[in-house]
Formats: C-alpha cells, structure tokens, sequence
C-alpha cells in the first residue's frame, strides 16, 4: 500500500490532490461526476467582506493549451456566505478548504477570522494573488512587505492552517515566498493564473470584458514548475503546486520540484475524472518504484544531474 | 454522469455542419428537452465542448455543430465505431408547458436544441412553427426533419436563397402570435425575439450561448444578468455594484434556458 496521504500544517490529507479554488464551485457541483471522497480537499470559491457581482462577460477565453479568465470574485460577501452556504460543506465527504480574497489588510483578517472560526471549513487559502480586479486584487502578492504584513494580519485571526496563494507575476517569487513564511504561513499555494490578454482581430477589441484575465492550463505548466522549485529552494513550509497539471506525469513534476501536494483547476473542465486518475497512476507509479509513501519523492528532481549533463555536452 | 459513447452516425449536413450521433442509452433516458453535455476532448485540449442534444431516441443521442475550431474538427474527425465521452445532461433545459401554439425560432445550428422541445410539444397535441433562420439555404440544415415530425416550418435566410430574405424575426413578429415562443440561436437574434414576444406580451423562452470553461456550474464563468425577483436567479444579496435589481446568474447551470422577460442584459 502507498502512502499518498499528506500533511499541510495541521491539515492531514489522504489524498495530495486539491481541486484549485473558482475552479470546483464548492465540490457539490462535480459530485455527480466525480466521487468526492477520492480526491484530498476542495478549496471553494474565494469570499470576500461585501458582496460583489463579478466582471461582465465575456468571463473566459478558450487559447492555446489554456484559457483565460477574468470572472472577478463573484460572490454574495462573507455574511451571506456564512449564513447560506457554509453549513452546506458539513456534508462534503473531502476537506473544505475556505478562500479568502479582499482589497485590504483589515478585509483579508475580517473575512479570515470570520471563516476559520466554522467548524465546516479545515483551512484557509488566502488568495493574495487576483489578477482579475481593478484595484489591488494582486498587489499584496507582488510586494514582499504587503505580503508580509496580509499574512500576518490573517496568521493573527487563527490557528486552523493558513496557505498562501502566490502570483507567478513578479520578479523574485522565492522572496515572496520567504516573507510569507515568516509571516506565518503554514503552506504557499504556487501558483496563481499568469497575467494575460487576448484581442478579438475582427472588431479590434480585447476578447475579454475586464480587458485582461489569468491564463491558465498546460500553457503555464513550465512558468508554474519554475516556480515551485525556486519557492521549494527559498522555504521549508509544503507547497501545493498547481497551474496546468493534466495527467500523472504532470503532477510528477511538481512533486519532483518540491510541491507535497498539487492542485488541480482547469483539466477539471476538460475532464472531471483527472484528478481520481492522477491519484490511482500515482499510487501505481511510486509502487512500481518501490517507493512506500509520495513524500519520497518530493524535491527529488536531480538538479546536479541536469548541470553536469549541460557542461558536458558543452565542451568545446 | 459520465457516458462512455460509440459513435454511430455522422454525417456531414452542409459544408462544415455536422451531425454525429452516438449510443448512450442512459443520456437519452434522463435528457430533457433543451439540456446539453461536454463532450471531452481526447488529446489534451483544455476544455470540453458544450453542445446541445439534437435528438435522443431509442437509446441514441446526436449533436449538431459547426466546425469552427480545433476542438469541433476533432469531433468531425471522429468516425463510426470511435468511441466518444460525454458528460450531462446539463443545464435546466425548456419548461414544456399547457399552451396549443407554440412558436420555435432557432438560427442557424440552434437548431440543435429545438428538436426535443418541438416534439414534445407535438406529442401534446400542440400547433408547433418552426421559424428558422440562416444565413442561406444550404445551411437550413434538418428543416424536413422537422417538417416530418409535424412543425409547419417558415425559413428565413440572409441572402435570400430560400424564404423570406432577412431576419427570421421578422417572420416571427409578421404572422400570428403564438402562445408561447421558444428559441435558440446567436444572441443578437434571441434579443429580437425578447423584443418581439415583449410587444406582442408572448413569454419567450431563450437558451443562451456564452464561452463555457467547466459547464456544470463549478467556475462562474458563463453568467447573465438576471432580475433579481427570478425564480432562477441564484439568492445572492445584492452587490454594492449594482443596487439591488440584478444579480449574475450562470448559463449552464441557472440555465441555459432563460425567460426573455427576466433578462436583463
């Protein structure tokens, strides 16, 4: 028997799959096409202090390998949201995992501390990293000292298990990272969509209502690996790779870089019975390998083979 | 949920419009009249396809589509004996209801998702028109087929090649009204017909199109403005945005079939 489980600060999961936040709706949309209890944990849909009505449409952009989005936190506020919806996740045979999004540090602790404080929800993802709203959605993720000073506030309201979504769009991640850790994060969520645009060339406008959106799917798969590598080099608190993870081989990338865990968001929307097939060729794959447990393998990609091979095949 | 179909018919209707149908004998016992699946993709595209169920009958389901991207070819490409995944049926589909005269507009491959409801108005007994538009006669694809099922089919094209030349709405808004209207098409034709069954006070049912990521509710990408009073408008308070009247409703869950007169786009 392989041991998939996996450890996320206090959070305990069996299965090291998560299904990416905005992408699953709150795990009860995919029920009927998906068994719930086979997959580690659905982070819901972010939540913010007011309610808000979202982006106008067109939300989405089908590009190659990928699609962007710009859906712009779409939700009813965090006190409708505790009143109708959260008593609903009690059922949920997976672990809930809440996401908290805001515009300002006192938003990201409010929402934060109101959430954790409910029993249904295991751990709070604090999505500093929207790149879909015109204020300030990504603005605590590109700053290392906003970062820090979000992270904290929020590490302040709870002890449940805090993990911290991080934007690919900036110029030093790992140090982000780092801020991010020593604010108190028990986990970094790496990463969010990539900045993106697209134009409609017949009627010369962008193809999105909010103009630009975040790129996700196999497109973004090599920037997010990167990223889990260099953010896996920087800290010593799990990281939960995610962006463009499609098959097993896949998810083997970024547990090879560094990740204890994966997320998967847009190959749900191509087929929703990846995630319980990465878990079955996953656990096939590390017994093949006589490997007893997938933390075996985390960070094991073998960098110092890579530099070797390169200055070899370099003489001359 | 997720059927694992063989294909077993396809045939191309006009240039780039194809039909493929396919055994799946549990999609077409629970599929209602206007409810539509994903197909999934086989070769790592990103997203599924969401089309509508053209008919589902004796243990078999077929689509209707026009080829317009990588995604669609790859279907068109498929052949008899390949198998097909589809996931549904989706969305809440048409209300069939009471009403004896019954208006059906569909625009060119809305014609797709118009078979089931026509039908099953006709087994009540219902007068039904089909009131369909294209851009020429060529593309009129199915209009026989609806003709045997027992629609009296009115055509309109674009160019003029067949019926009467111009928008199917005018057709609509020209002869009698009907009791109620139902529709499928581009949105530009399903806002005239919210305009036409408004000024002659028909309820109108209309099934939208919009890009769809998952198609089952899971990513809010695919929303409408709705009056906040619908029945289908998800109970969310109201955003800071917007007052208190609208709140975005997503289409292939709340729909895709809406009541032109709780739109508010």
């Amino acid at each position: 028997m392989v041991d998939l489980s996996v450890q996320i600060g206090k959070l305990r999961l069996p299965f090291p799959t998560l299904m990416g936040s905005g992408c699953y709706g709150s795990g009860e949309e995919f029920a009927p096409f998906v068994d719930l209890a086979r997959i580690g944990a659905v982070v819901l849909k972010s939540v913010t202090r007011a309610p808000r009505l979202g982006n106008p449409t067109p939300r989405l952009v089908h590009t190659p390998a990928g699609m962007l989005n710009a859906i712009g936190l779409q939700n009813p506020g965090i006190d409708w949201y505790l009143d109708h919806d959260v008593a609903k996740f009690a059922s949920r045979p997976c672990a809930v995992i809440g996401s908290v999004a805001g515009f300002s540090i006192d938003d990201y602790a409010y929402v934060c501390e109101r959430l954790a404080a409910r029993d249904e929800i295991a751990a709070i993802e604090l999505n500093i990293s929207c790149p879909n709203v015109a204020d300030e959605g990504e603005t605590f993720a590109c700053d290392p000292k906003l970062t820090s000073r979000v992270v904290a506030a929020a590490r302040a309201t709870t002890d449940k298990t805090l993990i911290v979504k991080l934007s690919p769009n900036v110029t030093d991640i790992a140090s982000i990272a780092l801020e991010a850790q020593r604010a108190g994060a028990d986990a970094l969520a790496v990463i969010n969509t990539v900045r993106g645009m697209a134009i409609d060339t017949a009627m010369w406008r962008p193809r999105l209502g909010n103009v630009t959106g975040g790129l996700s799917g196999a497109a973004i798969r090599p920037i997010a690996v990167l990223a889990v590598y260099e953010v896996a080099r920087a800290v010593t608190i799990p990281i939960v790779g995610q962006g463009g993870i499609e098959t097993t081989s896949d998810a083997l990338e970024f547990f090879l870089a560094g990740a204890s865990a994966i997320s998967i968001g847009t190959a749900n929307f191509t087929d929703p019975r990846i995630p319980e097939r990465i878990v079955d060729e996953l656990a096939a794959y590390l017994a093949e390998r006589n490997c007893h447990s997938l933390a075996q393998i985390v960070g094991k990609a073998n960098v110092g083979f890579a530099n070797r091979h390169q200055y070899e095949g370099d003489e001359g | 949920m997720v059927h694992h179909a063989r294909v077993t018919d396809r045939q191309d209707l006009a240039p780039e419009i194809v039909l493929l149908g396919f055994d799946a004998p549990e999609l077409v016992r629970v599929t209602k009249p206007g409810q539509f699946v994903m197909t999934v993709p086989r070769n790592g595209e990103t997203a599924a396809t969401a089309l509508g169920v053209y008919e589902a009958q004796s243990g078999r389901a077929s689509l209707i589509f026009f080829v317009v991207g990588k995604r669609t070819r790859e279907l068109a490409n498929l052949r008899v004996g390949d198998h097909l995944d589809v996931v549904g049926p989706l969305g809440n589909g048409f209300t069939i209801g009471p009403e004896r005269d019954v208006a059906i507009v569909a625009g060119g491959v809305g014609i797709a998702s118009v078979l089931l409801p026509a039908r099953a108005y006709l087994r009540l007994g219902a007068r039904v028109r089909l009131f369909y538009g294209a851009r020429s006669a060529a593309l009129l694809v199915e209009r026989e087929r609806f003709a045997r099922e027992g629609c009296e089919v009115l055509v309109a094209t674009d160019d003029g090649s067949d019926g009467h030349r111009g928008f199917v709405t005018d057709l609509l808004a020209r002869e009698s009204p009907a009791e109620t209207i139902l529709a499928c098409g581009p949105s530009p034709m399903l806002r005239a017909v919210a305009r036409v069954a408004g000024e002659c006070n028909v309820p109108a049912q209309l099934s939208l199109e919009e890009t769809f990521a998952c198609g089952v509710g899971g990513c809010w990408g695919c929303v409408v403005p709705l009056a906040r009073a619908s029945a289908q408008a998800p109970s969310f308070p109201p955003a800071a945005e917007n007052g208190s009247d609208v709140v975005n409703a997503r289409i292939c869950k709340e729909g895709p079939v809406f009541l032109a007169s709780e739109l508010r786009w």
